[in-house]
């Protein structure tokens, strides 16, 4: 049983060798290059463009515009809003937006080419926040979309909020913000595309091959079976490689051309033109009871998508599911609010919401332990989700919740490091705890794996998967748990991934949900696999009725004898057929009721609690965090060392969300300005793992990945803000931030004085 | 301008070497040598490491000129054919390496850091590591690897 163990994830060693070939190295010798002529003005009307300058360069071949797009312009994941062009046809929406693409034989021609377009725009009004884009007459981003710039408003109802929070024994209120985040994966968006046989075959890197060949053919006006996306290795993408980047550019040129053609970003690039982390602005009023039981929250989260809508309908969605944090809370009114405006777009990132409404609940918590004079530890083990509870959407909580387990293992650090906490003239340290909870999967809609497994003559079996491995550990995951349902070392199993032409969809790399989702269609597919064999056995054992069972790779009747799967593929062969096992699997929800946001987003969800200890230098405003202790309940850890690799991930993801990540387009745009964390910057991180089996995961398993970011910043700015002595309510927790905390307690100890 | 180095212990000689070519576009474009990545260009990630005379350098940063008559080293030159280098078995046997892409930087300045530093602390390690960016693994694992690499560079522990 592979199950369980800490393999050495599939691939590393030829990641250690330098031999991996990423989306970023696809380029090939007698290649076209490409390159984007990227507006610099938005919202603007494209006047002209004129090609002539740049075609007049030696290696320039062609020029593109919208006007070459054969398809639909209009692209995106999510088909009620889908409306982000490649190729803007007419109307620039968002700073950066491609007006034109430059086919050359060189990178450098195709650089100078893009210079050299001569694009003639004129400047309309545009909208560049929330409350710009939901003013009255303010200017349409997307003139189409039927709530004018609201892209959506999602609400969750349940019981009286009002009238709970007037009866409440102590009520606390308070707005926070946080920052747009970029991805910042290492690897560039790359790739490249090329003809075959009058269909176009494009390798980059993606978290999603089975959605970008669908919106591929519907960008080049062709059927799927026109188009092969072959997922390339992908360096990273923590929701920044869900929606389409490069890959409409090289179908479309390799489509015209009829040549191979290349394409990667450059990080300015990068930054300017895939999606961010949604800032959000929340408006939390939370009540509790005397004993510390919470009684309401009432949420106004506000949201801007900017010019596309990308995935922001699922993050409004899920901000708004998530709002109450893992606490019952009987009495619930959160409405969350999505905008356009012409800032760069705002998609998926790690988390989808959770991370920004985690900040809000859990300062909340921190506020109500403060007013009802309780421990903050004790407040959220007494309200911490439990079988039986309901959350906000009313679903009701069976099994697989282990918030209260995670929380026990979390509390003697806790504990210990508030013991340890000393404040000198120098500095001033300071413990917080983050807890959450969330959905695995789309929130209430189908969203679906398949996955095939073949026993093959040759005796070796071969994994099917459309799902993208973008260096979190699916293709492991998914191996351990086919090789431990066919009680077959992981070693006699060949994994064949992400490629449209051979393997099946499996929805996005999103959401924590590969593991569980496609983890159970992978077990579906053995089972599916193993009943073939076992007809095949019977078959050849000229007994209809015999029990046969597979066991330890082997078939083994009732009257003792036993025959090789092999053999019986081979015998499936000889008429043709194949002993190939297919698996479906779609998790069990029920859509939201659009008034009240009742319902059964997920079938799971995985928990989790964070505590931080962070020191503050008083001169220098420096916050270092010192430690994180981390505790996941991920239901049953198919890998425990690639589990733990994911918390420690996310928690320095977290730092990063919490003290200095902030993204500013056109000011930001390149990793000079734009800081993620060092080696240096990194606490000591202890991982632990909790296992609350859920009964309808594969092996009880169900996700991490998002899940171990999602308390971080939380954690780390309750305890900036108990070593400050004020509630730090907006992210980045930027030096100057602190320096302005600083600066204001100082205030307050000198009056005191 | 014509270049000549020796890359992973063998000559190279290139002819019509741009001026403003830069190591980095050498290794990838001329030579194929893809293992050393590039995440930014201007010099705050450190994919694009290589050794220059033992020293970690970024690629992107080096103009290909001053590789004339030195000795470089990227990462495909570090495996003695199936036997992998003792610190890029300190990488794997930790889960060091999640998606991938720094993971040619990593292992090329950690090197760097035992030649100086035989015994190396975490915290040195961290610092010696604070210019190689990694998004994926939180560095965790990574210190790990590079405390059983050197290890493994010295000698010892090679009975686990
Ligand atoms: S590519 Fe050289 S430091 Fe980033
Ligand atoms: S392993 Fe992905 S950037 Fe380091």
């Amino acid at each position: 049983m592979s199950l369980g163990q800490s393999l050495i994830r599939l691939g590393t060693e030829a990641k250690v060798r330098g031999e991996t070939r990423y989306g970023f190295d696809m380029p090939q010798a007698g290649d076209l290059h490409l390159a984007c002529v990227r507006a610099e003005q938005a919202p603007a009307k494209i006047v002209s463009i004129n090609p002539a300058q740049a075609l007049a360069i030696p290696g320039v071949v062609r020029v593109f515009t919208a006007a070459d797009v054969p398809g639909e312009h209009r692209l995106g994941i999510i088909a009620v809003s889908r409306d982000q062009e490649f190729i803007a046809p007419g109307l620039v929406r968002q700073p950066g937006q491609c007006v034109a693409l430059v086919a050359a034989e060189t990178p450098e021609a195709a650089r100078a080419g893009a210079r050299a377009v001569v694009v003639v725009l004129e400047q309309q009004p545009g909208v560049w926040s929330y409350d710009e884009a939901m003013a009255p007459d303010a200017p349409l981003v997307q003139p189409d979309n039927p709530g004018g710039n609201l892209l959506r408003e999602n609400k969750i109802r349940r019981g009286d909020a009002d009238a709970a929070l007037k009866d409440s024994a102590v009520v606390v209120e308070a707005t926070y913000t946080t920052g747009r985040i970029a991805h910042c994966a290492l690897e560039l968006e790359g790739g490249r595309a090329w003809l075959e046989g009058g269909r176009v075959m494009v390798t980059a890197c993606t978290q999603n091959p089975h959605y970008d060949q669908a919106d591929l053919a519907r960008f080049l006006g062709v059927g799927e079976d026109r188009v092969r996306v072959i997922q390339a290795e992908t360096g990273g993408g923590f929701g920044g490689k869900l929606d389409l980047s490069v890959q409409p550019f090289l179908a479309l040129a390799a489509w015209h051309l009829k040549r191979p053609v290349c394409l990667r970003y450059t990080r300015e690039e990068s930054f300017l033109a895939t999606a961010k982390r949604h800032d959000l602005r929340m408006h939390f009023i939370s009540g509790a009871d005397e004993q510390g039981n919470i009684t309401a929250l009432r949420a106004r989260i506000d949201g801007d998508t900017g010019a596309f809508a990308s995935y922001g309908l699922a993050v409004n969605m899920r901000a708004a599911v998530h709002a109450t944090g893992p606490y019952r809370t009987p009495h619930v009114d959160v409405v969350a609010r999505m905008a356009y405006s012409n800032n760069t777009f705002n998609g998926a990132m790690r988390g989808f919401g959770c991370p920004q409404v985690a900040l809000a609940h859990e300062a909340q918590m921190n506020a109500l332990a403060a007013a009802l004079g309780m421990d903050p530890f004790d407040l959220r083990k007494q309200n911490a989700l439990r079988h039986g509870d309901h959350t906000a959407t009313g679903q009701l909580l069976g099994a697989g919740v282990g918030l209260s387990a995670c929380l026990e293992r979390i509390e003697p650090i806790y504990r210990k490091w508030q013991s340890e906490r000393r404040h000198a003239d120098e500095y001033r340290e300071g413990v917080g705890v983050g807890v959450m909870f969330y959905g695995i999967g789309n929130t209430g809609a189908s969203n679906p794996s398949t996955a095939q497994l073949e026993w093959r003559p040759d005796g070796r079996v071969t994994l099917f998967t459309g799902a993208a491995d973008i260096g979190q550990g699916s293709d492991t995951a998914l191996m351990q748990i086919a090789a431990s349902r066919l009680g077959l070392p992981m070693e006699r199993i060949d994994l064949c991934r992400g490629d449209t032409d051979r393997t099946t969809n499996a929805g996005a790399t999103s959401a924590s949900r590969q593991t569980y989702i496609s983890g159970n269609a992978v077990m579906g597919a053995a089972a599916n696999l193993e009943m073939q064999l076992v007809q095949g056995a019977r078959e050849m054992l000229n007994q209809r009725h015999l029990e046969v069972e597979l066991k330890d790779g082997m078939l083994v009747a009732a009257d003792g004898r036993a025959v090789e799967p092999a053999e019986v593929a081979r015998h499936l062969a000889k008429a043709g057929g194949r002993a190939r096992g297919e698996g479906r699997f779609d998790p069990n929800f029920t859509a939201l009721d659009p008034e009240t946001g009742q319902g059964r987003p997920y079938a799971t969800y995985a928990y989790a609690a964070q505590c931080a200890r962070v020191r503050v230098d008083t001169a220098s405003a420096m916050v270092k965090v010192t430690d994180v202790a981390a505790a996941h309940d991920v239901g049953r850890a198919v890998n425990p060392r690639s589990v733990q690799g994911q918390i420690c991930g996310g928690v320095v993801m977290g730092v990063g969300m919490a003290l200095m990540e902030h993204y500013q387009q056109g000011r930001t745009d390149n990793l000079q300005a734009y800081h993620i964390p060092t080696a240096a910057d990194a606490p000591d991180i202890t991982p632990l793992i909790v296992e609350e089996p859920e009964p309808s995961g594969p092996y009880g398993a169900k996700g991490v990945g998002e899940p171990a970011l999602i308390p971080t910043a939380p954690a780390i700015a309750g305890a900036v803000s108990q070593a400050l002595g004020r509630p730090m309510r907006h992210l980045p927790i930027s030096l100057e931030r602190v320096m302005e905390a600083l600066t204001a307690a100082e205030g307050e100890t000198t009056r005191e004085d | 301008m014509p270049l000549e180095f020796t890359l992973n212990g063998q000559k190279v000689s290139l002819e019509d070497v741009p001026g403003e070519a830069t190591l980095l576009e050498v290794l990838r474009q001329r030579l194929g040598m893809l293992g050393a990545k590039e995440g930014c260009g201007v010099g705050e990630c450190g994919a694009c490491t290589v050794l220059l005379d033992g020293k970690a350098v970024n690629g992107c940063l080096t103009a290909a000129w001053q590789a004339a008559g030195r000795q470089i080293a990227t990462v495909e030159g570090l495996a003695q054919g199936d036997e992998l280098h003792p610190m890029q078995r300190g990488f794997v046997e930790t889960g060091a390496v999640q998606c991938g892409f720094c993971t040619p930087g990593m292992i090329l300045t950690s090197l760097d850091l035992v030649e100086q530093e035989p015994v190396p602390g975490d915290q040195q390690i961290r610092r010696a590591l604070a210019g190689n960016l990694c998004r994926c693994t939180g560095y965790h694992d990574v210190v790990r690897a590079v405390r059983r690499g050197a290890k493994y560079m010295r000698g010892e522990g090679e009975e686990q």
